[in-house]
């Protein structure tokens, strides 16, 4: 366990909706939020929703957790998907809400068996279209 | 486990310079006194009489507390009144406690005078340099369980409470305190030990390059209680002099420091480009008014000071400060710091570290720091392409005080109750317990 860390609990349904978005492919995203001291899904999205429906979902001054199933054709012209995991800090959030969402991370990123890539961004350029292929290839 | 409805845990950041205490969930610290404490030795017969006698006299507001055979003065209040043969020492050595009856004075002062709580009653979060050792800790928990009785304790890292206040698990956090500067990367809530790196270059430092640089130009920084000042007419001020010859020379440096430190805090800035003697000998001169009424003019010394950080072999050319030789060669400047400890931690985790770099602290809190860091790191990190970018809160209250914020903020939350390393524990498993709690 990480120092510091909240012992914020994590909602069955996260888990759930985790397994769906990874196995099944069910959605293109789902966001989460810390509620009543536990992690539980905020919004779901789509198989057929963009990255810029995505980025939409994102409130502009609130921090969440996120994950986004990401489609791309490699080089080799071979069709590939990876999983992100987004902690969306902005730097208009509270700070309260910001060390909330930070000590609370790894413990639920621990829960979400899967993730490929994981990346923390504290504004939107930090989590640009760019940066996401960059990262995915 | 404690798992009271109630949290009123109590946050203290006893910091090199400055010891920080306040109540979990508010804002910003309750108290925040200095971490020096007034010291006399209490051999001399007659110097024990005199402090008897003043003991009857202002026990209410000082902290006076007989300690073997010194006395400790404690708090901003009692080491502002001068007292004949005081000493001031720091309970503190690079971040690290080497003397445990100031610290224990100090937490005293902090939960006694200043907040006014029963340490037994109150959870309590301790923030911790990343270099304490493991018996440093663990004397700590004896310290708190045993002597103050707390229901519970916590020990959280400085870097870690800092980089999760700014929403980050993962960051480099640049703390440049009082007494030392230390960068310290931080990857998903873990300090990675082997990468942190500090040096003694911090806001102490960097006062006294100050007080030497005036020094040599013929200003003296009288200490406030080295003169009285009376208005004699309206508007019109009289300084007498006045004779302590018992103070002692640590008192004095003190009492100048508070005010040197006053005057960097007010006109230093960190220049734009690497300080130059040449180019700077003609800027425009900025006033400030001393205590004693005499107004000076500083010119270069508000961009060199503050250089020093970049470039630490400049404290050289300032006389009085050539003893700075002999422990210069190791030390590097900021930027130098910054990359050589992301350069050791894992390749994977180095793009995303120079993405977020967090500044943090008093002497970070100095104008133009911020951006002259970001322009430093890019022109010397430019070839690997690497995303630079440094992060400060804008608000000067968050940014000097993020560590104590971050804390108050964890032992206020509801589901951090569970973490606690509580009583029972320690009774069961002992103060080595600490390690597991508190990793």
């Amino acid at each position: 366990m990480a120092n510091a860390a909240s012992g914020m609990a994590v909602d069955d349904e996260c888990k759930l909706k985790f397994l769906e978005l990874k196995a099944k492919r069910n959605y293109r995203f789902i966001i989460f939020k810390i509620h009543n001291q536990q992690v539980v899904v905020d919004k779901l999205g789509t198989p057929a929703e963009t990255y810029e429906d995505f980025t939409a979902a994102l409130p502009k001054d609130e921090c969440r957790y996120a994950v986004f199933d990401f489609d791309f054709t490699t080089a080799e012209n071979c069709q590939k998907s990876k999983i992100f995991f987004i902690a969306w800090a902005p730097d208009s959030s509270r700070v309260r809400s910001k060390m909330v969402y930070a000590s609370s991370k790894d413990r639920f990123k621990r829960e979400l068996d899967g993730i490929q890539v994981e990346l923390q961004a504290t504004d939107p350029s930090e989590m640009s279209f760019d940066i996401i292929k960059a990262r995915a290839i | 486990m404690y798992g009271g409805d109630e949290v009123s845990a109590i946050v203290i950041d006893l910091g090199s310079h400055t010891c920080k205490a306040g109540y979990a969930g508010e804002d910003a610290p309750k108290a925040v006194f200095p971490s020096v404490v007034g010291c006399i030795d209490q051999m001399d017969a007659d110097d024990d009489k005199e402090n008897n006698d003043s003991e009857t006299n202002n026990n209410n507001v000082d902290s006076n507390k007989p300690k073997g055979k010194r006395r400790l003065y404690v708090g901003s209040q009692a080491l502002g009144f001068r007292r004949d043969h005081m000493e001031v020492v720091s309970p503190l050595k690079d971040g690290v406690v080497v003397d445990w009856d100031i610290v224990d004075s100090i937490w005293d002062h902090a939960l006694k005078d200043c907040l006014l709580v029963d340490p037994k009653e109150h959870p309590m979060l301790l923030a911790e340099p990343s270099s304490n050792t493991q018996q440093q800790r663990e004397r700590t928990a004896e310290l708190m369980f045993e002597k103050y009785k707390v229901p519970a304790l916590f020990l959280a890292k400085n870097a870690v409470l800092t980089s999760f206040a700014s929403g980050r698990a993962t960051s480099v956090v640049v703390d440049s305190g009082g007494g030392s500067t230390t960068v310290a990367p931080v990857h998903d809530g873990y300090v990675l030990q082997k990468a942190v790196s500090s040096s003694p270059i911090g806001g102490e430092f960097l006062t006294d390059c100050l007080m030497k640089s005036l020094e040599s130009k013929g200003i003296v920084i009288k200490p406030r209680y080295s003169f009285k000042r009376k208005e004699i007419q309206p508007g019109v001020f009289q300084t007498v002099d006045v004779d302590f010859p018992h103070t002692t020379e640590s008192y004095r440096l003190y009492s100048q420091r508070v005010i040197a430190s006053d005057i960097k805090e007010c006109v230093c800035r960190a220049p734009d480009t690497p300080y130059d003697e040449s180019a700077y000998s003609n800027i425009p001169m900025t006033p400030y008014e001393l205590p004693d009424g005499q107004t000076i003019e500083i010119g270069a010394d508000r961009f060199k000071i503050p250089d020093i950080l970049f470039n630490p072999p400049l404290a050289q050319t300032i006389p009085g400060m050539d003893n700075f030789a002999e422990i210069s060669p190791s030390v590097r400047g900021l930027p130098q710091m910054v990359i050589e400890s992301i350069n050791r931690c894992d390749v994977d985790i180095r793009k995303e570290l120079f993405g977020s770099i967090l500044l943090a602290g008093g002497t970070a809190s100095m104008q133009q720091l911020k951006e002259r860091l970001e322009k430093d790191l890019l022109e010397v990190e430019s070839p690997q392409a690497a995303r630079v970018k440094v992060l400060a809160s804008g608000n000067a209250t968050e940014r000097r005080f993020s560590v104590w914020i971050g804390g108050s903020i964890l032992a206020s939350l509801g589901s951090f109750q569970q973490m606690w390393f509580s009583k029972s524990e320690y009774e069961e498993h002992g103060a080595s317990y600490i390690q597991r709690k508190c990793p």
